[in-house]
């Protein structure tokens, strides 16, 4: 362990001493400090702590990440450029010691970054958030500032799926595609079969069954926040919709029908509801009625969601700044596992090509659901298709898989939207983006490290 | 250590051979001898050492290092490395670099600050220990990448053009401390391009030319010349001077007898010079450490400051250690004339001070005795 930290010691020695640390720093307190001062909020709560959480996270994560990046590829390919690494393999440390070493360095780097950022973000909220007005003070610190659980209608897409393929069926046998177009006509059918669950037409109500499990054991007598979000077809003259809101069961549960709402589309909402409205299950049943001309739609995944008490906001953001340094971490491994079998300009340009990839993941998914990289005509509606699809879509679906990993967990949205991130997503967030993801970019690293030989670069310094 | 068969092709990004810089090398290196790898530039040698050192991996070949593979990670820690360049960090401090190769030895911090300091001292740079390495001139950089690869008192020191970029006295320092190590029996490869260095200092050798071995044997076997003799002697009579001409006249018929002064090699002189100045001047640079530092002399206390062994190794011909002994003077080479008979003969001081003669004969065993008794004792008595 001391030869690991030996060379961890080394990181922090060239960062402070090349002056990269402070520099950092000062850039991720200018960025606490100065984002609030530049981009003005609303006046309210929410507006408040969207600026100070949503934009200073933002770019605290992304200041550190590519500093993080930076940095990993260059203490292990400027070491074997510039030759130190020919006296420090001839000492007695195993390789994977020097990679281990060097990745334990940049990540307790950034757990310092990230910690004296975290306290000045911490402290400019609470400081900030005594010059809001007196009642949106009392939401900030009941509904914004506390870490609320969420529970939302579970969506069984096997269910999804195995309804959008019986209509497939049933429809191939009265009006027969070519083969090529049977993905595309599968997933048209399978928006639709998603529409009917999303969509509320005019005069018609949805039904929402939200299990609030255990959570129902400690949320007697505490009101809880419902959090919903609609599109819609049209737009309406008043750019509101009416909402008419049921919660309750008669006769089952306590029953009460909120006061008619007007309510903006595509755009999230949150109001209050009463108490004890869940039944002995600990599930809530919501009715919602559209009393408008135009069907309104609610996501699936984020249409409606029941916000309940669990925790303190303090214990909710380090958590949170934990999820952020999980990817630091990855990102360190990405690195220098680039670093390991790359110089450092191209391991540096192959890391970030590797990030760029894990940003555009969307336009990855699209293709994976047109089943075909090549666009489809949108004019007769015919799909897409490529002879590379067999080999790129398999390919895309893989890198969603692994992308998913790192990509489930979104910390900044939920500590600006005072949603708690639990212990166990925390846990998970380690395993799934450090243990997992980290390890096998490590072994990876290690292994090429390992057969690399180190001497065949003349110094460059 | 024990090298056959040993090559390395360098190739390209096809992976079609590009430079066939070792070609099917042989040789062995035994405890407690000092080896030397001589060879022009680009023939090899370094090449040789990284491979010796697991930081290239051979082409074909094969390589124990105590009975290891060069990868083997316990084995490091009986070796001591300094490579051709100074690969130091440059932003840590010469301090700071010490404790750093201390700590992968896995060294307490005891150990680290005391090693540290005596490596510092015995290589001048104990009034520099704050300053970053990036800072200093290349010759300290050889010192402070000299005092790392010995901070784990290793038993095999792997020197790659030691010498390189290091001021005479830097130079003489160095091979002084080979000769310190050797006699506590270290076993010490040298790799050089310079001669003298090797010359000075190594007890077998291979030279090296296009990546092969071109020769190799101890220095004596390759060196030593059995058909001519060489008799030095203090100054003599001119009368007693032709009786020994006349004498030998007698039995050699063919070839040429040569007498004259020795002359003093210019490192001597240069070195002589030196000590004088720095008994009246500072500098702000490297300093001539010259103590070795006291764990390397096998944990023999301090000896006084007149021992160091730059003053010792300046010492009268009778006092030389074998260092002095194989840079010896040579004596020049000129045909036997009356004239200068005469004035060699009258000569009442055969040279001023500095050109003392510094060193007796390589062939002459009882001054090479005395020279190894001085520097043992100076080493703390350890052979």
């Amino acid at each position: 362990m001391q030869r690991i930290l030996a060379i961890a010691w080394l990181t922090w020695k060239a960062a402070v001493r090349f002056k990269l640390f402070l520099v950092i720093a000062v850039l991720l307190i200018a960025a606490v400090v100065g984002l609030p001062l530049v981009i003005k909020d609303d006046g309210t709560a929410q507006g408040f702590t969207q600026i100070i959480l949503t934009y200073t996270l933002s770019a605290i994560t992304a200041l550190l990440g590519l500093s993080t990046l930076w940095l990993a590829c260059g203490t292990l390919a400027r070491d074997i450029e510039e030759c130190q690494i020919q006296i420090v393999a001839t000492k007695p440390i195993a390789r994977w010691q020097i990679w281990v070493g060097k990745w334990l360095g940049i990540v307790s780097l950034n757990a310092a970054l990230l910690a004296i950022s975290g306290v000045c973000v911490f402290g400019l909220l609470q400081w900030r958030a005594t010059k809001l007005p007196p009642a949106e003070q009392k939401i900030l610190r009941e509904q914004v500032l506390v870490a609320r659980g969420s529970a939302r209608e579970v969506v069984n897409a096997a269910e999804l799926d195995a309804e959008a393929e019986q209509v497939l069926q049933e429809r191939l046998k009265s009006s027969p595609v070519d083969q090529v177009d049977v993905p595309e006509v599968r997933q048209q059918i399978r928006e639709q079969v998603k529409a009917a669950q999303q969509v509320v037409p005019p005069s018609y109500q949805r039904v929402w069954y939200i299990d609030l499990g255990f959570a129902k054991n400690y949320l007697a007598g505490k009101p809880l926040q419902l959090r919903v979000k609609f599109n819609a077809s049209q737009r309406s003259t008043s750019g509101t919709f009416l909402a008419n809101w049921w919660i309750g069961v008669p006769g089952n549960t306590k029953f009460v029908r909120l006061f008619p709402m007007s309510l903006a589309p595509n755009t999230f909402h949150e109001f209050e509801i009463p108490p004890d409205m869940f039944d002995a299950n600990g599930v809530l049943t919501i009715t919602f009625e559209n009393k408008n001309d135009d069907a309104l739609l609610f996501p699936l995944d984020d249409g409606l969601t029941v916000l309940y008490p669990q925790g303190g906001f303090a214990a909710n953001f380090a958590r949170g700044l934990g999820i952020i340094f999980c990817w630091m971490a990855l990102l360190a491994a990405l690195g220098l596992a680039a670093a390991s079998l790359l110089s450092f300009p191209v391991a540096t340009f192959f890391a970030l090509a590797m990030l760029v990839v894990v940003f555009s993941s969307s336009s990855l998914a699209d293709s994976v659901g047109s089943g075909s990289v090549a666009a489809g005509n949108s004019e007769t509606g015919q799909a897409g298709h490529s002879i590379a699809d067999v080999v790129l879509i398999p390919a895309f679906k893989g890198v969603l898989a692994v992308v998913s990993l790192v990509k489930n967990f979104s910390p900044i949205d939920a500590l600006s939207s005072g949603r708690s991130i639990t212990w166990e997503e925390f846990g998970l967030a380690f395993a799934q983006i450090v243990l997992l993801l980290g390890g096998i970019f490590a072994l990876i690293g290690i292994f090429l490290f390992s057969r690399r030989e180190l001497a065949t670069a003349q110094g460059t310094q | 250590m024990s090298v056959r068969g040993l090559t390395k092709v360098f190739k390209d990004f096809w992976n079609r051979p590009k430079a066939r810089a070792v070609d099917n090398v042989d040789f062995e290196v035994r405890k407690g001898e000092v080896f030397g790898l001589l060879g022009p530039n680009g023939s090899g040698k370094s090449t040789t050492v990284k491979l010796l050192l697991g930081l290239l991996n051979p082409t074909k070949g094969h390589i124990e290092v105590f009975g290891h593979s060069p990868r083997h990670v316990p084995t490091k820690a009986r070796i001591g490395y300094l490579p051709e360049e100074s690969y130091l960090y440059r932003y840590l401090n010469s301090r700071e670099t010490l404790d750093f190769f201390g700590n992968l030895f896995h060294l307490n911090k005891a150990d680290r600050d005391n090693r540290a300091e005596q490596l510092l001292e015995m290589v001048g740079l104990g009034k520099t220990q704050t300053r970053a390495v990036g800072e200093f001139s290349k010759g300290m950089q050889r010192r402070i990448g000299l005092a790392q690869a010995l901070i784990n008192d290793p038993d095999l020191v792997i020197l790659d053009e030691p010498t390189a970029g290091l001021d005479p006295i830097g130079c003489r320092e160095v091979k002084d401390l080979i000769i310190a190590l050797a006699r506590r029996g270290k076993t010490v490869v040298l790799s050089s391009h310079l001669l003298s260095d090797v010359e000075d200092v190594c007890d077998r050798v291979v030279i090296y030319y296009g990546g092969k071995i071109q020769a190799a044997g101890t220095l004596k076997d390759l060196l030593t010349t059995p058909d001519t003799l060489r008799i030095t002697t203090p100054v003599l009579p001119r009368e007693t001077l032709e009786k020994v001409l006349a004498a030998i006249r007698q039995d050699i018929t063919t070839g040429e007898v040569r007498v004259d002064n020795p002359t003093q090699n210019l490192e001597s002189y240069f070195l002589d010079v030196v000590n004088k100045a720095r008994a009246a001047n500072e500098t702000s640079g490297a300093q001539s450490g010259a103590r070795v530092a006291e764990y390397l002399r096998g944990g023999v206390g301090d000896k006084p400051a007149t021992d160091k062994v730059l003053e010792k190794l300046s010492l009268p011909p009778a006092t030389q250690p074998p260092v002095e002994a194989k840079s010896a003077a040579q004596p020049a080479a000129s045909r036997v004339d009356d004239k200068k008979l005469e004035a060699l003969a009258q000569a009442s001081q055969p040279a001023p001070p500095p050109a003392k003669p510094a060193s007796a004969p390589e062939t002459k065993p009882v001054d090479l005795s005395k020279a190894n008794e001085r520097l043992s004792s100076l080493l703390g008595g350890k052979k």
